[in-house]
């Protein structure tokens, strides 16, 4: 039993730092996409967006910002459709493969 | 009608009740954070919560017929034909999983009065292993699987109910403290808009991952009993109906929204702010879909609220009510042993009378409990005017009976 019980914490180390290396990725690096978005859209923006500052720079709002707040919100809404395939994708008893950055939907193995 | 299929019909009646209670018991573990920040109105937040899990159980067609064989081996997954994978009698199997439901839906309950999010599978499994116990013996639980795969009580309940929310806190203090570096000195009322709308789509994605795990346990439990009493002979395929009534089921419990669950999670462990709210939601999503890829079962709830712990770490200066946190993870390890407890009794009453007026005295048993848990619970109502009143400060758990808590205001 004790040797059972060894296995069951050697496998679960294994899944662990995988979930722990997938999640901090997604989980806490998509957050902070999100929020590098916010960010420049505040600065695309300009004036009253940015509070804080000294206001001579931002007051004007600069297209710059707006550019890359959609670019890294696209990241994002990229990550949200990802899960969302997943999620569908692992209902059907599929699995998916990020190997091509589109995610594709391959038969579990 | 016979003696079967009497408890067949208990079976399925209370497989939908447990369903139920999974619904409202977890609704808090996608849209306590977007309620509490107002992202979402309340009675929204409850009605695309439940859409998502409706929609989430029909789009899992894949067959969760071994969600019992974690803890009991009820089920040889190698076998060709339904009635030969299965490793006991019929009548044996429908008493054990009756027993175990009620003991899931008897603790689900009672932590729903208190307003500790606990977890559901967890309760599940308690109670389907208290009834194995009183049946079979130590030896038909499935204690630490063959060391093959995570399996077992071990592999399936103790380790991941340890790690998984200690990853959940450290994801979503990372995700946390980033978001805050990075936002700081952009007008708050401009952060607090953008992050509402992080947060909606967050929380509906773990809303449906949500109904395709846990609305299939319980396609599964009620397959498995179709099965048991020679209804059904697929083993790869469930019936339509079962899919239906379970996908509403656990709809319809999700709609009516565990107020009280929601509260503690929102406003109990930590003030969350909409910042917050997202580096937890996405915590939460990225946690529950990364361990599901890789084959680590893990509870919503005990990911979910970690999540929110670790948003309330994360953000500089905050804190955490470790009252609450301390009572909530009381509720986590006492959730096996007292869910066990429940089945084992109620397998013991089942026998004394035997198949069919067994069952039909359990049946009774459960309502009478959950009837007067219920009548407790309108003694202090919670509900969408009130869910996101101010915590008392100083109170553990100011929306519970003062009698129910004990050593929790400290």
């Amino acid at each position: 039993m004790s040797g059972a019980f060894g296995d069951d914490v050697r496998l679960a180390g294994e899944a662990l730092w995988k979930v722990l290396v997938a999640s901090l990725v997604l989980g806490a690096g998509l957050p902070a996409v999100f929020a590098l978005g916010i960010r420049s859209l505040a600065w695309g923006a300009g004036g009253e967006a940015v509070d804080g500052g000294t206001g001579t720079a931002a007051s004007s709002g600069n297209p710059v910002g707006k550019v890359l707040a959609v670019i890294l919100f696209l990241v994002v809404a990229y990550g949200i459709v990802a899960g969302l395939v997943f999620v569908i994708a692992s209902g059907q008893g599929k699995d998916i493969s990020f190997g091509h950055i589109i995610p594709t939907i391959t038969a579990k193995s | 009608m016979s003696a079967e299929t009497l408890a067949l019909v208990l079976v399925v009646a209370t497989a939908l009740g447990f369903d139920f209670t999974n619904g409202f018991h977890d609704t808090g573990n996608a849209m306590a954070a977007s309620i509490a920040t107002g992202a979402l109105k309340p009675r929204v937040a409850v009605a695309v919560s439940a859409v998502m899990n409706l929609l989430g159980a029909f789009l899992s067609v894949s067959v969760a017929l071994t969600v019992t064989n974690a803890v009991v081996k009820t089920f040889d997954s190698h076998a060709t034909s339904a009635q030969d994978s299965l490793t006991m009698s019929g009548d044996k199997l429908l008493a054990i999983v009756l027993a175990g439901l009620i003991g899931g839906i008897v603790w689900n309950m009672l932590t729903w009065l208190l307003g500790l999010p606990s977890s559901s599978s967890h309760a599940l499994l308690g109670g389907l292993i208290g009834a194995t116990i009183v049946s079979s013996g130590w030896e038909g639980v499935n204690w630490v699987g063959d060391g093959t795969k995570l399996d077992g009580v071990v592999g399936k309940i103790l380790l991941p109910g340890v790690a998984s929310p200690v990853v959940a806190v450290l994801v979503a203090c990372l995700g946390t403290f980033a978001v805050f570096r990075i936002v700081a000195g952009v007008a708050v009322k401009q952060v607090n808009r953008g992050f509402r709308w992080g947060q909606v789509g967050t929380a509906s994605l773990v809303s449906l991952a949500h109904g395709t795990n846990d609305a299939q346990k319980t396609m599964g439990v009620i397959t498995l009993a179709l099965i048991a009493t020679g209804h059904w002979n697929s083993l790869t395929s469930i019936p339509l109906w079962v899919k239906v009534v379970c996908a509403v089921a656990i709809a319809l419990g999700t709609y009516l929204g565990g107020w009280r669950i929601i509260r503690t999670l929102g406003k109990g462990l930590v003030d969350i702010e909409p910042r917050q709210g997202v580096a937890a939601d996405a915590s939460t999503a990225a946690v529950i879909l990364a361990s599901s890829h890789l084959g680590f079962a893990l509870s919503t709830t005990h990911v979910a609220s970690g999540s929110i712990v670790g948003a309330g770490l994360g953000k500089p200066g905050a804190s955490v009510r470790w009252s609450t946190a301390r009572r909530m993870v009381g509720a986590w390890l006492l959730t096996v042993p007292a869910a066990a407890i429940v089945g084992g009794t109620m397998w013991i009453v089942g026998h004394l009378f035997g198949l069919a007026v067994g069952s039909v005295v359990e049946v009774v048993v459960l309502l009478g409990v959950a009837g007067y848990l219920y009548l407790r619970s309108r003694r202090q109502d919670v509900g969408a005017h009130n869910v996101t009143d101010a915590w008392e400060i100083d109170q553990a758990a100011p929306n519970v009976p003062a009698d129910l808590v004990r050593g929790g205001n400290r």
